[in-house]
Order: C-alpha cells, then sequence, then structure tokens
C-alpha cells in the first residue's frame, strides 16, 4: 500500500465517510490506537505533557506517520479536546489536510462483541479494529455476564486482562460497535444486575459521567488511568472483582 | 499456616500455635516465607498473595459488626481505604503516589528532631500536605520563619492527617488501621470519631481468606 493511499481518522467519523475511503481503496489507520514504535513524547510538539493519553497518541501518531489526509470526528462523539486537536494538527501539519466532521449517525449497526464471551482486551481490539470498516459485524452469540466495563477503549489494554471473558461492555466503547459515538442514551446504559467498573481515561470530560453512573449503581467501581495502569489501578480493579465474587 | 503481611517497615506474622500476631521489623524479615501473604513487599516471600484492598476488607468484615461503614489504613508507605453501605463495598481507593511515604516520614521525623507523639497537642494549624516526601519542605520553611521543630511538625502531622481524611470520603465515623493506629497525635488530627483496629487488619484478612 502507497503512502498515498493511507488515510487516518480520529474517533470515528461518520459511515459515509468510511464508506468513501474504502470505495477510494484507502488503508484507513486509527490514531486513537497505539503503534508500534510511536512513543506519546511525540505529542509534546502539539500538546501539553498533563493531557489526555489518547489525544496524545493522536497527536504523536499523525506527527510520526504524517499521512495527506485525516478525518477526525470533532463533534460530541468524541470530545471539544479533538476539535482542539484537529486546530493543532492543521498547524502542525500544513501538508496534510484535516477534515473536521461530525458523526451524528443514528443508525444502530448492533454490538454483538460486547456481549459475547471473549478476552475483554481481544473484544476491545476486536471493536477498534471494527471502526475502519463498514461491513455488517459478524454474528457472536451473546452470554451470561458477570461483570460489566463501562468505559472507552483504554490507552491500556492490559487493565482488560484482568477481567473475566464473561465481561459485557458498555459505553462509548459500545457505541462505538453500535458505529453512533454521539448517542447518549446508549452511553448512559448500564446493567444493575451486575458488578461493573466504570472506566475512564484521566483528564477526559468523561470521568464525570463515569463516576456519576457508578453513584447510582449499587455495585460500581469508578477508576481511570493515564498512560499506563498502575498498581493501584490495577489492585483496586482485581479487589473489587474478589471481593463481588467475581474472580 | 504462616500468616503474614510484609509491609514497608514491618511485617506482621500470625503463626499456628502463637496466642498473637508478632511485629518483625522489615530489614530482619528477609529469610521468611509464608503460606499466606500480603502487603507490597509479599509477592516475593509466599506460596501465595492476596492483594493488600482486598485483605483490607475481608478484615474489616471480621472485626467491624457494622454494614455501613469507611476503613481507613495508613501504613508506612501508602493510604487505603473500603467503604461499605448497606453491606455493599460503595467505594475503595490506593494511593501509592500521591499519599507515599506518610508513615515512613512521620517516624523518620520523629526520631531525626526526637520527638514524642504521645506527648504533642494537635496544632491550630496545618500544612496542605499530599505526600510525606513533598511536605517535608513546609517543615524546613516554618522553622525558619520562627515554629519549633515540635511545632512544625505537629503541623505537618495534622496536614497528613486531613490528607488522610478527605482521601477516605471525610465520614463522620472513621475506623482506622495501620501503623499510626499507635501514632496519637495523628489519631487526634483526625477530624471525626475514630476506632483504631490496630495492625493486623490485613492479617485477620489472610484468616478470613483461608477460612
Amino acid at each position: 500500500m502507497s503512502e498515498d493511499k493511507r488515510v487516518a481518522i480520529v474517533g470515528q467519523p461518520p459511515l459515509a465517510i468510511i464508506r468513501q475511503l474504502e470505495a477510494e481503496q484507502a488503508e484507513i489507520i486509527d490514531l486513537d490506537m497505539p503503534m508500534p514504535g510511536v512513543r506519546l513524547d511525540e505529542a509534546a510538539l502539539c500538546l501539553p505533557k498533563v493531557y489526555c493519553a489518547i489525544l496524545r497518541a493522536v497527536a504523536a501518531n499523525a506527527v510520526c506517520l504524517r499521512p495527506r489526509r485525516i478525518y477526525i470526528d470533532v463533534g460530541r462523539g468524541k470530545c471539544d479536546g479533538a476539535a482542539h486537536l484537529a486546530t493543532i494538527l492543521r498547524h502542525a501539519l500544513p501538508e496534510c489536510a484535516v477534515i473536521a466532521c461530525e458523526n451524528r449517525d443514528a443508525k444502530d449497526f448492533s454490538t454483538p462483541r460486547c456481549l459475547t464471551e471473549m478476552p475483554l482486551a481481544d473484544k476491545m481490539q476486536a471493536i477498534c479494529a471494527s471502526v475502519v470498516s463498514s461491513a455488517a459485524h459478524p454474528l457472536f452469540p451473546a452470554c451470561h455476564p458477570t461483570v460489566g466495563f463501562w468505559g472507552v477503549p483504554p490507552r491500556d489494554f492490559s487493565l482488560l486482562t484482568l477481567f473475566p471473558d464473561t465481561t459485557h461492555v458498555f459505553g462509548w466503547a459500545r457505541c462505538l460497535e453500535n458505529k453512533t459515538p454521539d448517542n447518549d442514551r446508549l452511553e448512559a446504559l448500564f446493567d444493575p444486575e451486575i458488578p461493573t467498573v466504570f472506566f475512564a481515561q484521566s483528564f477526559c470530560a468523561k470521568s464525570a459521567l463515569a463516576r456519576h453512573l457508578a453513584s447510582l449503581h449499587r455495585r460500581a467501581l469508578a477508576v481511570d488511568s493515564d498512560e499506563a495502569v498502575g498498581s493501584s489501578g490495577r489492585a483496586k480493579i482485581q479487589a473489587f472483582l474478589e471481593l463481588n465474587g467475581v474472580l | 499456616m504462616l500468616l503474614a503481611d510484609f509491609g514497608t517497615s514491618y511485617v506482621k506474622l500470625m503463626a499456628p500455635g502463637e496466642a498473637a500476631p508478632r511485629l518483625v521489623a522489615a530489614k530482619d524479615a528477609g529469610g521468611i516465607h509464608a503460606d499466606l501473604a500480603t502487603g507490597h513487599n509479599g509477592q516475593r516471600h509466599c506460596q501465595r498473595y492476596i492483594n493488600e484492598l482486598t485483605a483490607l476488607a475481608r478484615g474489616g468484615g471480621q472485626l467491624i459488626r457494622e454494614d455501613s461503614y469507611t476503613l481507613l489504613d495508613c501504613g508506612s508507605r501508602d493510604i487505603k481505604f473500603v467503604r461499605y453501605a448497606a453491606g455493599c463495598l460503595r467505594d475503595m481507593g490506593w494511593n501509592t503516589e500521591c499519599g507515599a511515604s506518610m508513615g515512613f516520614t512521620i517516624e523518620l521525623l520523629a526520631r531525626y528532631y526526637q520527638l514524642d507523639y504521645r506527648e504533642m497537642a494537635v496544632p491550630r494549624q496545618t500544612f496542605s500536605v499530599t505526600c510525606g516526601v513533598l511536605g517535608m519542605s513546609h517543615i524546613f520553611d516554618a522553622v525558619v520563619a520562627g515554629a519549633s521543630e515540635a511545632e512544625a511538625v505537629a503541623r505537618f502531622v495534622k496536614g497528613i492527617a486531613l490528607n488522610a481524611f478527605t482521601f477516605a470520603g471525610s465520614p463522620e465515623k472513621l475506623y482506622l488501621s495501620g501503623g499510626l493506629c499507635d501514632n496519637p497525635l495523628f489519631v487526634r488530627s483526625l477530624p471525626c470519631q475514630v476506632i483504631s483496629l490496630g495492625r493486623f487488619v490485613l492479617l485477620e484478612g489472610l484468616k478470613a481468606s483461608v477460612a
């Protein structure tokens, strides 16, 4: 694949844009995801050191990859930070077309991976990988859940390895698989019958929603982590799962 | 079955046939290998390990007769808490970074300045302290500004206590565990009703884990 065919996305651009890129036979690269060999320090050119690790990854990836085009969701389906980053990237990468878009897609695309039995890290990886495709989701059988994970795909997927395979996914990650990232109703959904970890990236506005929803749930833990989940964050999740009889 | 809580400064041991738990300085505990252990230093010295928050919660469950409570553990290196409401775990926290080294620093200061916390009054003023190490500079500044060493250290201890209290969610009543239970200045500096459970709560949690 030539470099000209590489088009980057940030957040989840509207399905119409994904279909257009597929028609162009573009290689779609998700800048939100960690990339081999790219250090978060590379984001220092664009962003403060103390900032959302996902957006720092976007900036670092963009600076290292220098794609010709970046489609960046600057609507409510992503965050204000992405809108600011679009402005910054236009200055930092003048040769790159930074195209702001707002995903208002409202048609449910289904969420089979969120509900199936699978190692949570694999499940989240598959959900993130589905963002760059307009193809219908494969069918996965739903499992009986023993615990819930509410939140965004974390910067550090290792925290997901603490959860059992029977974890159901809620929050923005679920909106992502449903291809409706701006969906307040779906984002606020949780299962009150299963213990649930409400996760947000540090410095993300969603941490307020995570805390609020956790306060409405009888068996909940609100946690956040930045670049890497620390030993105390890991221990909190492990203890929460043990004390609720999940592990 | 040998149970052990491998803390930073002290190892707490409960051996079969012994009437009460034992305390061993961590520097003298290198050869100890437990059947079941907790504590940040424990993973290398045991057959089976239970994380400290789980041990704290289970220990609290054994010792506290209420079903709604906050239990805060203040040790040498870190602070951690669990909060239960109507028998359900509602919140927990473990601060190994910003709350780091509080107990260790308090003990160090007493030795350095030759102070006895049993004889010190709770000061009116306090320092804004979130970390034992960073808080030290407040002490030096206060002494330079004319405060006695004892007064400066007391303000530091009060600041540490207020920080721990806030971290635990500012409850009206607090169950306290860990080494700082034995520090009367720290306990009196907490602005709420305090019930000290002592140093061995995590060992009780280990006992509950094997029951």
